[in-house]
């Protein structure tokens, strides 16, 4: 293998169909970042994302949401990516919470998930149910489509798989077409979340758009016009950005 | 077999803005009065402080302060003939939830009705002609004129520290206040909170075109205030987390910043948390009300009797608890017999984001109610023949917060995700405004509330089911609105602008946010055949039953409804001390 | 050698015998200073009033307790000592006692077996209390209250300070002479005394207190009496220098802060708000006068430590905290995350709802203390009649850290017109522990 494009470093893995297990388990889907050379990431973040605990993603879930998270909000130019926001992080950890479970949502059948989508979510899934579902179904696809898993296609073909799966053209069953618009929504609260949460890394993504955070008191700017905002952002926990 | 609680001589259902304040008038009454909420206790500190309540993603995407449907929702549908399906997540509109309920989330938009929407059916007969109401719109005058209700709005602004510029004090116009409102006894108790520079730009082009720009009503205070009840407001500090968020500052008016920790200090008041009643229990010939039963935080049923029953709950709550009781007959839209469900309205909302590649909105600089509102195409100034609709809405210039999440306005072009939104999130983040259009929507003999036939809450109780849809006259008037904000879009200059505006065929859709604005169900009226309950608020069929809130309303105002809600449950509550009180029975 | 033996012994034998007789020789009980007939009636709801004015309440209803069933926990510097019931239930209550015992326990600490209670109980100013109004309150103890059958928790210290003997000698030094003589030749004034220097016991609070922690002074003629002290870690008010905060105010201002816990610049949190929630707010209005007729009458013409000031241009810190730019400093910074939000950039906070922290006796006392305890743990105004809402400060020691703590409050010492001293990182840490200590 020659020097890897920008993506490949998840390729590692899935290009070694006889490793395929033995990687994805002893290396927990996090081994093989390190692995890589051709990274945008910096090493901080990439031993973050290496050495987090997921707490719902299994390995293979793991290396498909990198690979779209870092679509979604790719690393490359100015600002931080999705993966340097440590968007997946956020992502594993509110699918194992409330969220990911439906805690505060209706979920009573009976349930019909082909419904006109202007009568609001149907599906009887779960978001952590849909994920779990919809990610093989994608990947499924990908390879129907073109012989490999989403994380294994070129940055180009990523990027166009994604745009069929928006359009709802990637033959995702009723119960799981909300998918793209739920992990597009998860992959932006991650990036503009408190950190707390897991994501927005160091308050990067706020820094980014010029968001203060939680400071929460701007009495004496209301009646400044035109005046960029100079002060960096805070985070719920006190942290300075 | 359910508990039988202690009597008292008034529960209350839901301890928000109108149950707050039927408990302050009602103890200071001398009478016993229990307030059941079946949400959980709330305080500034520590449920509202600093900076835990700063999280966009608890309070204002995962609405961590409004009730969950999976403890309480509805089923929704577009007509009759369609299967209602459960609105299952949150979207379109946020009940609250617990002590204070919507009063603790809202913007503190604080409005009062103009004299000729609380008579609108006449005033469209008499100024324009019957013949123009369209035959399936089913719009009522209220029962009460704007004359008998205006010391009630003032009182519930003085008692709220409501910021503002009056427009017509006594019948005489002010400068720099709504020239189009009705008269008003005095000015609001605090002048008008400073605007940022959207609201100031939004002033000079609407002047300029010849309109008459005034600041929103603000229940942001703009210094401090005191109120009746020795209640204290401090000055809001524009944090930008006011909609959907509990006040960190104890500057917007709420139940906990304007009543509760004064009524909470009467002996004859009580209230209990996490206790959701069930059902208002009714005597054998169903003309009163003996009680409510509710199950307690330990859910435990309970039956607690009393000798007056307030609803109190939001408007949904409040006509689902009449349908399961069978206080009042069930509206039938087919036959248009019934008055229970009636008349369910929403709000019709529209506007369009200018963007400024050079100019700095610093958009989390905000507040609530930080707005410049212009009045000139109010239901009071259209031609409603000549226009061919019935309708009118105020349109303004807000900046409420820059939360990043939600609030991330992007110019044509630039694409939800990729490279290109990451680096549209940066070039356009700070450098946009909106004008927005928020106007009435008229009642339909098809848009009603009933109980659903297959979906059951988690006591077992069928959901509300909601039977609602955009009609073409609505469209038709915020079409015209459009048309008339574009024109002032333009005439800014922005580098760019998009609009977003319901147009012909809309269908209603419950997944984004437009409003908690949901009226009517159990509507006001001067007669028993076509309202539910009378002037006072009490039901035509129980006497000793009174329904406060919105779902009063026979069709939807232009205006945000907190105002007048609050104006008649004073309104309402002046009825019970001087009158029903001394002498129980229908007051009409 | 012999003789120095001697000596030695018979010192010791005496001293042993002193002693016995110190822990054995049962109480002297005071007399009352002024014989009332047997027969006496006090006026109807005076010992209600008298109860309010001394503020009983306070220590003996403990928070969300029965009227006064006790169970409070009272702070003192010898480890924390229970309130008792002083319902007049017979068992749990004082209901057994006589005139004379009661008397007792005001004017003596001495309970009715004889035992001495702790001067949490504030016999050292009760004691000042005529003889009209201890039957007053008497009358009102034994019929005016509902009995209330629940036992506090027993008040257990460690070795020396469980062995109550001692407070004998305590006593002997530290109590002054029983009864109030009238000594400023006013009326009004008189009765400010009576009430601050008597009911009130503010002195045992504001006033400091010497070696044997005995209060310095007990009336208006000693210098040191109200010229604040350390409550625990916490200083209170001076209240007679003509910088504080007392002597600047209005008389309106006065009549506020007391009796509504707030007024234009400031607000009463921890135990003070006790005192006006309990005691301050329901006092006749021409009570009230009379407090602050006397408290500005005995001004000393004196600058304390705090609201001492005007080093800086308040202007200048509020032009600092207005433009926000990045290199502001830590102090500032950690200002603009945490406090302008209600206290606002010229430290002005609002009138009667967010507290001035400018010239703010608080934040420019000597002892750093009482700032950063309010900065760690927050503080909530009393509900009041006239002011009912519990304006809260909330808790920011989750969120800053001992050093942030004294940049932020060394930063609100020294801004505006703040002139007080630096705080470090210890004294933080120090206040930290003590109030983890008291949770």
């Amino acid at each position: 293998m020659g020097k890897p494009p920008a993506s490949t470093w998840f390729d590692l893995a899935p290009r070694l169909p006889s490793n395929r297990r033995r990687v994805l388990q002893g290396a927990a889907a996090g081994g093989f970042w390190l692995a890589s050379g051709g990274a945008a990431l910096g090493a901080d973040v990439r031993a973050v994302l290496a050495a987090h605990t997921r707490t719902f993603f299994n390995p293979e879930e793991w290396v498909f949401v990198l690979a779209a998270c870092s679509r979604l909000i790719p690393s490359a130019a100015d600002g931080p990516g999705a993966l340097e926001a440590l968007v997946p992080v956020f992502i594993d950890r509110q699918l194992s919470g409330d969220f990911g479970n439906a805690t505060d949502w209706y979920m009573q059948g009976p349930h019909v998930p082909t419904a006109n989508p202007m009568l609001g979510f149907q599906s009887p899934l779960t978001p952590a149910q849909i994920y779990r579902a919809a990610i093989p179904a994608i990947d499924t696809w990908s390879r129907q489509q073109a012989g490999k898993t989403f994380a294994e296609l070129e940055i180009a073909a990523q990027n166009e798989a994604l745009r069929t799966i928006e359009a709802g053209k990637a033959g995702l069953a009723p119960e799981i077409r909300d998918f793209f618009a739920l992990l597009l929504q998860n992959t932006k609260e991650g990036y503009f979340a408190d950190p707390m949460y897991g994501g927005n890394h160091q308050m990067a993504a706020w820094v980014h758009i010029g968001f203060p955070g939680a400071r929460g008191s701007f009495k004496e700017w209301a009646e400044k016009d035109n005046i960029r905002y100079p002060l960096g952002p805070v985070s719920i926990s006190g942290s300075r950005g | 077999m359910s508990r039988q609680a202690k009597k008292t001589d008034v529960v209350i259902v839901g301890l928000g803005w109108t149950g707050s304040i039927l408990a302050m008038e009602l103890a200071t009454e001398g009478l016993q009065v229990l307030a059941l909420e079946r949400g959980a206790d709330r305080s500034t500190v520590p449920d509202f402080a600093y900076p835990k309540m700063i999280d966009e993603l608890k309070y204002g995407v995962r609405n961590g302060l409004m009730q969950k449907p999976r403890d309480s929702t509805l089923t929704v549908r577009h007509a009759l003939n369609d299967a209602a399906l459960p609105y299952r997540v949150l979207g379109s509109f946020l009940p609250g939830n617990g002590v204070g309920g919507a009063g603790v989330h809202w913007n503190g938009h604080n409005w009062r009705a103009m004299p000729e929407e609380l008579k609108l059916r006449s005033y469209v007969a008499e100024r324009f002609g019957a013949d123009i109401i369209p035959d399936d719109m089913t719009i009522q005058d209220w029962g009460v004129t704007y004359d008998e209700l205006e010391p009630f709005y003032d009182r519930f602004e003085h008692m709220a520290g409501i910021s503002g510029k009056a427009g017509n004090v006594g019948g005489v116009i002010q400068l720099g206040g709504n020239p189009f409102e009705g008269a008003r006894k005095r000015n609001y108790p605090l002048g008008p909170l400073p605007s940022t520079l959207n609201g100031r730009m939004f002033a000079d082009a609407t002047r300029k075109l010849g309109f008459h720009p005034f600041p929103m009503p603000s229940a942001n205070a703009s210094a401090v205030h005191v109120n009746e009840y020795g209640m204290q407001l401090g000055p809001c500090n524009f944090c930008g987390f006011c909609e959907r968020f509990g006040c960190i500052n104890y500057s917007k008016a709420s139940p906990q910043t304007c009543i509760l920790d004064a009524l909470k200090r009467k002996p004859n008041f009580s209230y209990r948390t996490n206790a959701e009643v069930l059902k208002v229990e009714l005597s054998p010939d169903k003309k009163t009300a003996t009680g409510v039963s509710y199950v307690d935080e330990k859910g435990e049923e309970v039956f607690q009797p009393a000798d007056l029953v307030i609803l109190a709950a939001y408007q949904f709550h409040n006509v689902h608890l009449m349908l399961l009781s069978g206080i009042g007959t069930p509206y039938d839209p087919r036959s248009g017999e019934g008055v229970v469900g009636k008349n369910y309205a929403y709000q019709m909302t529209g506007g369009t984001t200018l963007f400024f590649k050079d100019i700095n909105f610093n958009p989390f600089v905000g507040a609530g109610s930080n707005a410049t509102v212009m009045d000139d195409f109010a239901v009071n100034q259209i031609d409603f023949r000549k226009e061919g609709f019935i309708g009118g809405s105020y349109i303004s210039s807000g900046q409420f917060n820059g939360q990043p999440i939600r609030s991330m306005a992007l110019p044509r072009g630039v694409p939800a995700w990729g490279a290109q939104w990451k680096s549209g999130v940066k070039e356009w983040y700070g450098h946009s405004m909106s004008i927005s259009s928020h106007g009435s929507n008229m009642s339909y003999r098809d848009c009603y509330l009933d109980l659903d036939p297959t979906y059951q809450d988690k006591h077992g109780r069928p959901l509300l089911r909601m039977t609602f849809d955009w009609k073409p006259n609505d469209i038709r008037m915020t079409q015209f609105m459009r048309g008339k904000i574009e024109d002032i879009a333009k005439s800014m200059n922005p580098t760019s602008s998009t609009s977003s505006y319901k147009g012909e065929g809309a269908k209603y859709d419950v997944r984004p946010y437009q409003t908690t604005h949901n009226v009517g169900g159990a509507i006001m009226g001067a007669n028993p055949n076509t309202s539910a309950i009378n002037r006072y608020l009490q039901s035509w069929s129980t006497h000793n039953v009174f329904v406060m809130g919105a779902s009063a309303f026979p069709q939807n105002l232009q205006y945000n409804p907190t105002g007048t809600v609050g104006a008649l449950a004073y309104w309402s509550a002046a009825a019970l001390r001087n009158d029903y009180l001394k002498s129980p029975r229908p007051l009409m | 050698m012999r003789t120095a033996l001697r000596i030695v012994g018979v010192t010791a034998a005496f001293g042993i015998i002193a002693l016995l007789a110190i822990i054995f020789i049962p109480a002297g009980r005071t007399s009352p200073v002024t014989a009332l007939p047997e027969n006496y009636q006090p006026p109807t709801d005076a010992g209600a009033r008298v109860a309010v004015a001394a503020d009983c309440a306070a220590c003996h209803t403990a928070p969300n307790g029965l009227p006064f069933a006790g169970g409070r926990a009272i702070e003192s510097p010898i480890g924390p000592i229970y309130s008792t019931n002083i319902t007049p239930d017979t068992q749990a209550g004082i209901g057994n006692y006589t005139l004379v015992e009661f008397r007792a326990v005001l004017y003596d600490g001495v309970r009715k077996d004889g035992t001495r209670l702790y001067p949490a109980m504030p016999y050292a100013n009760y004691r000042k209390m005529t003889e009209e109004d201890v039957r007053a309150l008497y009358g009102y103890f034994m019929k005016g209250v509902t009995p209330v059958a629940i036992v506090p928790a027993k008040t257990s210290l460690s070795f020396p300070f469980n062995q109550r003997w001692g407070l004998r000698m305590w006593a002997w030094v530290a109590l002054p002479e029983a009864g109030f003589s009238p000594y400023m030749g006013d009326p009004q004034l008189d009765r400010g005394a009576y009430l601050v220097e008597a009911l009130g016991h503010c002195g045992a609070c504001h006033t400091p207190r010497n070696i044997a922690f005995a209060e310095k002074g007990y009336d208006s003629r000693s210098a040191s009496f109200l010229t604040g002290a350390m409550l625990q870690s916490w200083p209170t008010a001076d209240l007679r220098a003509r910088s504080s905060a007392t002597q600047r105010w209005s008389n309106a201002e006065l009549v506020d802060l007391l009796t509504t816990g707030r007024n234009t610049t400031k607000a009463i949190g921890g135990e003070m708000a006790l005192v006006v929630e309990h005691s301050l707010q329901s006092l006749q209005t021409e009570d009230v006068d009379a407090i602050i007729a006397y408290l500005k009458h005995i001004k000393q013409e004196r600058d304390g430590t705090a609201g001492r000031a005007l080093r800086r241009e308040p202007l200048a810190t509020a032009a600092l905290l207005s433009e926000g730019l990045p290199a502001i400093g830590l102090g500032a910074r950690l200002y603009l995350d945490n406090c302008n939000a209600c206290h606002f950039v010229d430290g002005r906070g609002a009138p009667g709802v967010f507290p001035q922290l400018d010239r703010n006796d608080l934040v420019t006392a000597a002892s750093p203390n009482g700032i950063v305890a309010v900065i760690l743990d927050g503080t909530s105004m009393p509900s009041t009649a006239k002011r009912p809402e519990r304006l809260t400060m909330p808790d920011f020691g989750w969120r800053l850290s001992d050093p942030e703590v004294a940049a932020l409050a060394t930063f609100v010492r020294q801004s505006w017109s703040n002139d007080a001293a630096v705080v470090s990182a210890a004294q933080v840490k120090a206040v930290r522990s003590s109030l983890t200590a008291k949770r």
